[in-house]
């Protein structure tokens, strides 16, 4: 087995060049790197969050939300209800941290994007062949054995109502005669992070992009770093092209950040989830791992599946009822946490704050998405019921504990989603691509409307959320992406290294004035920056 | 071909005078069954029962435990019982709990006293409430989620009849039918059809809402089918025509029934926003609250519903198969209406 690698973590300075610099090293961030080092692009990867070795945190753990989320892994949407969501913020991004769970890109849903936003030029096969490639490069496979308890009890429940349900692959290695709970993720930090290593990227992490300043035909990356609590000294990279690829929420707000406006956090996409727990007659609790079944007879527009659920996560699904609930969690390693996942026709935006660092974020549902969430945990908890579940512990205030199907009429009788934990994790949409500019912010290969420097290149881009976990999505539309720039932009004459310090001989960038107009490598004048492109300040 | 047992020695029927009840006791006669033990509510509705030597007649209410009982005397374990007796629009709610729970409460009983072969008692969609969007199904097995007062007594019943499955082994099958429609029709029908013949039937929100819908003639066949095929005991079975159909199209199907049937019809159909409907179940709920029970308002309160259901475990478990679909139904329906003088 390979061994993780971060070779390629440069240094914090206040100057470095590259052709492109790759805002963020997720799934759309790390493949984007990837091939573009590869096709002789010399990159810099810029990445808010710390490096962190898989072999360092316990997967599902407080103390990886604490390394590697953001936020601790406290971030809201605000509205009626306010929807919690996560994002990893660490070198790998959500790959990280989230289920490792493999979904093939919907190629349904994908030909519907193509009608409804004119993504122009995206070959379906190509895509699919796409797909092949990465599955093969991030080790997709069954669990080997046994499945745990907790995905068994999704299996057995799903199966009593003749409901479809199937095991979802993983991109996971297990190393010879392993069981479920042995895998290694074969996620960005492990995949494709390397191979732009090996292809001379570098990698700054621990630094935070404040905003892109164009300067004639050239970007300034202009960078904080530090970890978010203490703050040090910035500093800029010169490029001429920037991919921003920092997820559904931080790109659009870099790129409001940065001028960049034109249907850009408009139309924030998830899919909102709802939880319950489960106690069981044995010990079902299972602290470092997701179940791999899911149920997918009402798919798309309604999922259900199994959440990590070490004692701590227990104990905040049974917060909502607390008073009638906590009782339960001394009998969490008895407990299991899953959830209910619709699609939802509800927006959101996401909108930059001016000197404030994270943007404001709501999302409205709509009155189908609140059916939606009654009924998805109204009939999951009867399939824990059918699991053999003796207590259901639903998470909205006011709810009953359901021990039969009597109580599952109570319980959908009290339900209201605006006093249910409604969470998500995966978030999308908030720069459509298409060539369908009224309602696009990129086109149809991302590259943002209103520059020839700047693309997007992550989860932000798909125009709906998929109704499926959306990371191999996410993958397969940066390779194309990516492809398609390599095929139609010229590398810079000279790679530049890392010893390669700025030649222009301006003034730097200091770090306590990032919006200082600093001189393009080009030789352009920097009064060619457009005053529309420049950010609030 | 899914094996069913031989028709019983006797068949206990309630609701016998209603919709449903007519329509099955005319196919049990005609299929040649004898020994026909059936209840009515009144001796008024004696005269909508066939009269013969295969028939007998109880009247009363089936609330009431001793009605219940002298229907039942003589059953054994030769008997299978058709529940279909209920009260769908009455003045209050709490008729409701009297008839619907009450009723099947004591038809269940006096079911397991008598070790009768199998009970088959007639549900309903609605203690399952509407579906979360129009192109959602109810499958088989569903969390219940009654809606109002009807549901809930609805919802009771079952559960009283899978309380006696559970605990004292009674034999019994539930058949859940959504909105019906066909011969027997009671005089709320010709409401329904003169008010498309007007143009005038409320569509709410656009129309694309779904119901599923049964021809009464298929809710006989399931109805038999759960009587009749051993695996249909212990559990609850949709049986309704093959797919549901957008109140759109329920409104032009019934539209062009009507004018193959030699009617004039008023095209189009009166058209409101959704909130009509959440106005009128607000209206339904704080009547409902109060004891009280509105036909029109419950029914404009439910008409921006879907309201679908998933066939396919009756159709692989029981073999049922919907023979007849909405615009065959609706013209036969309109024919008996016509063959019973009925003004549309």
């Amino acid at each position: 087995m390979s061994s993780p690698t971060d070779s390629g973590v440069v240094a914090h300075e206040a100057h470095l060049r590259a052709d492109v610099v790759v805002v963020g090293s997720g799934a759309g961030g790390a493949t984007t790197a990837a091939i573009l080092a590869e096709a002789g692009f010399d990159v810099v990867i810029v990445e808010e969050g710390p490096w962190v070795d898989q072999d360092e945190v316990t997967p599902f753990s407080l103390d990886q939300m604490d390394r590697q989320y953001r936020s601790g892994g406290v971030t809201v949407a605000l509205g009626l209800p306010s929807i919690a969501y996560t994002e990893g913020r660490c070198a790998g991004g959500g790959t990280e941290v989230n289920s490792g769970l493999y979904f093939r890109p919907p190629l349904d849903v994908v030909e519907q994007w193509c009608r409804q936003f004119h993504i122009d030029g995206l070959d379906i096969d190509e895509l699919d062949s796409i797909a092949d490639e990465v599955e093969a490069a991030i080790n997709v496979t069954l669990v080997p054995g046994k499945a745990t308890p907790a995905s068994e009890i999704l299996r057995r429940g799903a199966a009593a109502l003749n409901w479809r349900h199937s095991e979802i692959p993983r991109w996971m290695r297990y190393p010879a005669g392993g069981d479920a709970v042995t895998g290694k993720r074969q996620s960005m930090t492990r995949t494709y992070l390397p191979r732009a290593f090996a292809a001379g990227a570098r990698m700054v992490v621990d630094a935070r992009v404040d905003k892109l300043v164009t300067l004639g035909s050239a970007m300034s990356v202009e960078l904080t770093y530090g970890n978010g609590t203490d703050r040090v000294p910035g500093g800029a990279i010169h490029c001429r092209y920037v991919f921003v690829c920092g997820g559904a929420i931080q790109t659009p707000a870099l790129l409001q950040r940065s001028g960049f406006r034109h249907n850009v956090g408009r139309s924030l996409a998830v899919h909102p989830t709802v939880k319950l727990t489960a106690r069981f007659a044995d010990e079902v609790n299972v602290p470092d791992d997701v179940p791999v079944h899911q149920v997918k007879e009402f798919a798309p527009d309604l999922s259900f599946g199994g959440s990590a659920s070490h004692s701590g996560l227990v104990a905040l699904a049974l917060s909502d009822e607390w008073r009638t609930y906590s009782h339960a969690i001394e009998s969490w390693r008895r407990m299991s946490i899953y959830y209910a996942a619709i699609t939802s026709q509800g927006r959101g935006w996401v909108q930059a704050i001016p000197g404030v660092r994270d943007p404001l974020v709501t999302y409205r549902l709509t009155r189908r998405d609140r059916e939606l969430l009654r009924s998805g945990l109204g009939r999951l908890a009867l399939l824990m019921l059918e699991a053999g579940a003796t207590e259901v512990y639903p998470a909205f205030r006011g709810a009953p504990i359901v021990r039969n199907r009597s109580d599952l009429a109570t319980m959908q009788a009290r339900f209201a989603a605006t006093k249910a934990s409604v969470m998500t994790v995966h978030l999308c949409s908030t720069v459509p691509l298409g060539d369908n500019a009224s309602r696009c912010g990129a086109d149809s290969f991302g590259q943002v409307y209103g520059t020839d420097r700047v693309w997007v290149n992550d989860a932000s881009l798909l125009p709906t959320a998929p109704g499926v976990n959306p990371q191999a999505t996410v993958m397969a539309f940066a390779i194309r992406n990516a492809r398609h720039f390599v095929a139609t932009h010229e590398r810079a004459s000279a790679r530049p290294s890392v010893a390669t310090a700025p030649t222009t001989g301006a003034t730097p960038t200091t770090p306590t004035t990032p919006t200082t107009p600093i001189v393009p490598m080009t030789g352009a004048t920097g009064a060619a920056t457009s005053t529309a492109l420049e950010g609030p300040s | 071909m899914i094996d069913r047992r031989e028709a019983p020695v006797a068949t206990v029927v309630t609701g016998a005078a209603g919709w449903l009840g007519r329509a099955l006791v005319h196919r049990l006669l005609a299929d040649g069954r004898t020994r026909l033990r059936v209840l009515v509510h009144t001796d008024d509705e004696r005269s909508l029962v066939p009269q013969g030597d295969d028939i007998s007649v109880e009247v009363g209410d089936v609330g009431d435990r001793r009605v219940v009982d002298r229907l039942f005397a003589g059953a054994g374990a030769g008997t299978d019982v058709i529940h279909t007796a209920g009260v769908i629009h009455p003045k209050r709610v709490s008729d409701f709990f009297h008839t619907n729970t009450g009723g099947t409460r004591h038809v269940t009983a006096a079911a397991t006293a008598a070790g009768v072969r199998r009970l088959v008692h007639v549900s309903s969609n609605s203690p399952f409430g509407t579906n979360p969007q129009p192109t959602d199904l109810f499958r088989q097995d569903e969390p219940y989620h009654p809606y109002y007062g009807y549901g809930r007594s609805k919802m009771e019943a079952e559960q009283v009849v899978f309380a006696a499955v559970e605990r004292d082994g009674l034999d019994a099958a539930v058949v859940r039918p959504p909105w019906f429609y066909g011969p027997f029709q009671p005089p709320r029908q010709t409401t329904f059809f003169r008010m498309v013949r007007a143009g005038r039937f409320p569509v709410i929100a656009g129309g694309t809402q779904r119901r599923s819908m049964v021809y009464v003639g298929n809710l006989v066949d399931g109805i038999l089918a759960a009587e009749l095929v051993p695996a249909a005991g212990g559990k609850g079975w949709w049986v309704a025509d093959e797919r549901p159909y957008e109140v759109n199209e329920i409104v032009e199907t019934v539209g062009r029934a009507l004018r193959d049937e030699g009617f004039s019809v008023k095209e189009g159909a009166l058209r409101l926003p959704g909130i009509a409907s959440r106005v009128a179940e607000l209206g339904d709920r704080v009547i409902q609250r109060a004891g009280l029970y509105q036909q029109q308002l419950h029914v404009l309160g439910e008409m921006d519903k879907t309201i679908a259901c998933d066939i396919s475990a009756s159709r692989d478990v029981l073999g049922y198969e919907p023979a007849i679909a909405l615009y065959e139904g609706m013209r036969l329906s309109i024919r008996w209406c016509k063959e019973q003088g009925l003004e549309l």
